[in-house]
């Protein structure tokens, strides 16, 4: 499966070759099981046109393409207006494709399911449901309700962190304690692959980095696919196994970048020189150095001479 | 440090909360005593002692009202024709008739009767009525009674013993053969009184008391017969509007097709006043219950549906997305997603239109056969006895009031999770509990000024055209 190795297929089709990352022997097998792991999600050649309010149509995906391995965490960064949000949502079926198509375990896919399941960044559980009755929600949904139900959610309820609260409602909770209900909503239901929207968007930085750890973890002993959108540099590459670089006009896969740092992660991996090898990287596939220079603030000057702060 | 009472969007302590709270209706009703109770406001005399028509003038009855500034004229023409009484007899030539002497006797039957002297004596025999007069008149001028306590001025009770010199000649009382010689009118005496449209609390109290109290004469309703009459339309309507007017909101903020095919007709049904179907509905339904509640869910449905067609709109699209991520299909969105989201809101939006169905209730009551308490308003206020009208009035807005209050209690109970509009503190809970009942309150208040202003039988003519009121 040769399409699989090389993570820069748009790249090279544009004639550019990127600097190859240097990568510890441990971390290149690692790749090498994960790309003999069968394909869970396939992205054909996705677009999506938009007709605006004045009638002109705007490209806001032309012709996405990549695949998603079983158990992969990947994660999908790009400057605003790529159409990150555009993309996890047309996979999610809340929107549709203009063109492409998408494989679900090869079967193509549309409209909203159970087999992708969703974390948005708004808190989006049920106010009126108990934390338990919401992380049922969607087994009752599937046709599993009763006891056996209410088993299985006290079961993820516990697994996220959060016995003791199962008969909470959600506005009791705090934002993280709100973002782990909803990742036990979405799992419970055994989605083949799990869509994140930039789900630790809206948490402080504090609590995004426990968050990050709880979701690894959880990752680690379930057994899920994970698509993570974001647009936090570091978030991408703490996380991923690889990270989809989206371009913008019209959004498309400008790299992914397979990440040489090893698992388990850790916090203090963010200094190694590996993590800020790709961070430099990435950083320049979102804002390459060519691009046009910002442009200082037209401030005057309203202090007195000699009082500088630096 | 005191916490200041104004500052901007700041909650006060819960202690001046309900001191303000209380204030606010406390403020009003003082208002309405200062209004009633200080001279300084009542501008008209109430009568309490008249004379028979003089000369061009016109006719009073004891209780009627004249102003202030013309009160004085009205006793002086009196004095002036007993000047012309005192002249004619000094040259002997005075003419009068026992008949005559009769009327002046019957000036003092007002004062009697609120003293109590013509209790057990039938009102309409005459000549018992008259032979009780002619003894109080004894008594008045002999001072047996005392004629201050009476409720006679200084002056009249001069009159009733100069009078008397003349009266007691016909003693004991008898039919025939009356005094002849004319005898001197007593003077128009009255209480200052505030104007008939603002009679004072405590008058309000007496009569709302009476008026419940009392066995209506004619087998009319009781009062409380009158307000379940009403209770069951308004309730009756809103119930009906609800069981109708639910499930299609619902679906008009469920799916586009529904609020496209539904919403713009409504829309406009709404602007058409619902008093302008009054006479169709009789027609249709008759004199009796049905219009009333027909005219009330005429008021209530379109309002009902527009609502909460919004309100369900309103409902956090995310919501449905997520559920629909977790498998969700469309009959479970609605039952498990859209009814459960929108109920608290909905709640809102059926407490403000309970006050909407008190408002037509009025207009309602008096299509075809009158009916509740509006019948009791519109009777009542036809008479001038706005002492009669007050209480009720003020009874629906109470009731209104009352049962917003105790919904808005039960919702907090029924969604305890509903943190958006059910926990308190609560902002602005207030001015929209009070908007509703006063809606009522303010119509029933504008009807009843209306009617006054021109009473006759033109009911009808103004329940089939509110514009009237709005003029």
């Amino acid at each position: 499966m040769p399409d699989h190795h090389p993570a820069t297929e748009s790249d090279r089709a544009a004639g550019e070759k990127p600097p190859a990352l240097p990568m510890p022997p441990e971390v290149r097998a690692r790749f090498d099981r994960i790309y003999q792991r069968p394909v869970v999600f396939d992205v054909q050649n996705l677009s999506r046109t938009f007709i605006s309010p004045q009638g002109q149509s705007i490209q806001a995906l032309g012709g996405v393409d990549f695949k998603v391995h079983r158990r992969e965490l990947i994660t999908v960064i790009g400057p605003s207006g790529c159409g990150k949000s555009t993309l996890i949502r047309i996979i999610a079926g809340l929107e549709s494709a203009s063109g492409g198509q998408m494989l679900l375990d090869g079967q193509p896919v549309t409209g909203p399911g159970a087999d992708r399941g969703m974390v948005f960044q708004g808190y989006t559980l049920f106010p009126w449901l108990s934390v338990k009755k919401n992380v049922m929600f969607g087994l009752e949904s599937t046709g599993r309700g009763g006891a056996a139900a209410e088993r299985e959610a006290l079961q993820w309820i516990d697994m996220v962190g959060l016995d003791g609260f199962a008969d909470h409602y959600p506005h009791q909770l705090s934002g993280g304690m709100k973002q782990r209900v909803a990742i036990a909503r979405a799992l419970a239901n055994k989605p083949r692959i799990l869509l994140m929207d930039e789900p630790f968007g809206a948490l402080d930085a504090q609590t995004r980095a426990e968050m990050q750890d709880y979701l690894l973890q959880i990752w680690r002993n379930v057994d899920v696919t994970i698509l993570f959108i974001t647009h936090d540099l570091d978030e991408a590459i703490y996380l991923a196994d690889r990270v989809l670089v989206l371009g913008r006009n019209p959004g498309h896969v400008k790299e992914i970048v397979e990440v040489p740092v090893p698992r388990p992660r850790t916090p203090e991996q963010m200094f190694d020189p590996r993590f800020t090898r790709v961070k430099q990287r990435v950083e320049h596939l979102i804002h390459p150095p060519g691009e046009a220079p910002k442009k200082p603030l037209p401030v005057i000057r309203m202090t007195a001479v000699g009082d500088e702060v630096f | 440090m005191r916490e200041p009472w104004f500052k901007i969007r700041t909650p006060l302590s819960g202690r001046r909360r309900a001191l303000l709270m209380a204030a606010s209706f406390v403020l009003p009703v003082l208002l309405w005593c200062v209004v009633t109770y200080t001279p300084a406001f009542q501008t008209e005399m109430r009568l309490t002692l008249v004379t028979e028509k003089i000369g061009d003038g016109a006719v009073f009855s004891v209780g009627d009202r004249v102003a202030k500034s013309y009160f004085g004229t009205l006793q002086d023409n009196v004095r002036a024709v007993n000047a012309g009484v005192l002249e004619a007899r000094a040259a002997g030539g005075a003419k009068g008739s026992g008949r005559a002497n009769k009327k002046k006797l019957r000036q003092l039957r007002g004062l009697a009767e609120s003293g109590g002297y013509l209790a057990g004596v039938d009102p309409a025999d005459f000549k018992a009525v008259d032979a009780v007069l002619f003894d109080l008149y004894g008594r008045l001028a002999g001072g047996d009674i005392a004629p201050g306590a009476f409720g006679l001025s200084d002056e009249n009770a001069a009159l009733v013993r100069a009078n008397w010199e003349i009266l007691q000649a016909a003693a004991p009382y008898g039919e025939k053969d009356f005094v002849k010689e004319p005898l001197q009118y007593l003077i128009p005496q009255g209480v200052s009184a505030s104007p008939v449209f603002l009679p004072p609390p405590g008058e309000c109290l007496a009569a709302a008391w009476t008026d419940f109290t009392t066995e209506p004469a004619n087998g009319q309703p009781w009062m409380h017969q009158r307000l379940l009459s009403s209770l069951k339309v308004v309730f009756g309507a809103f119930l009906l509007a609800c069981l109708v007017g639910v499930p299609i909101g619902l679906l008009c903020g469920t799916s586009d097709f529904f609020a496209k095919l539904i919403e713009p007709f409504v829309d406009f049904f709404r602007y058409m006043p619902a008093p302008t179907f009054g006479l169709l509905l009789q027609a249709m339904f008759g004199v009796a219950g049905a219009p009333k509640l027909a005219l009330v869910f005429i008021g209530t449905f379109p309002h009902l549906v527009l609502m909460l067609g919004n309100t369900t709109r309103g409902l956090d699209r995310s919501l449905l997305e997520a559920a629909q991520t977790l498998g969700a299909k469309p009959a479970r969105l609605f039952r498990s997603v859209i009814v459960p989201g929108v109920l608290p809101r909905m709640y809102g939006d059926l407490r403000v239109l309970l006050g909407w169905a008190w408002t037509w209730l009025v207009i309602a009551e008096l299509i075809g056969e009158k009916t509740g308490l509006t019948a009791f308003i519109d009777t009542q206020g036809g008479k001038y006895n706005f002492d009669r009208v007050f209480p009720v009035i003020i009874l629906i807005g109470v009731i209104g009031f009352a049962t917003d209050q105790l919904l808005q209690s039960l919702g907090r109970t029924l969604f305890p999770w509903d943190v958006s509009s059910g926990a308190p503190p609560r902002r602005g809970g207030l001015g929209r509990v009070v908007a509703a009942p006063a809606c009522a309150l303010g119509g029933a208040v504008a009807w009843a000024v209306e009617r006054a202003g021109r009473p006759g039988p033109r009911e009808r003519a103004a329940a089939a055209n509110p514009g009237d009121h709005d003029a």
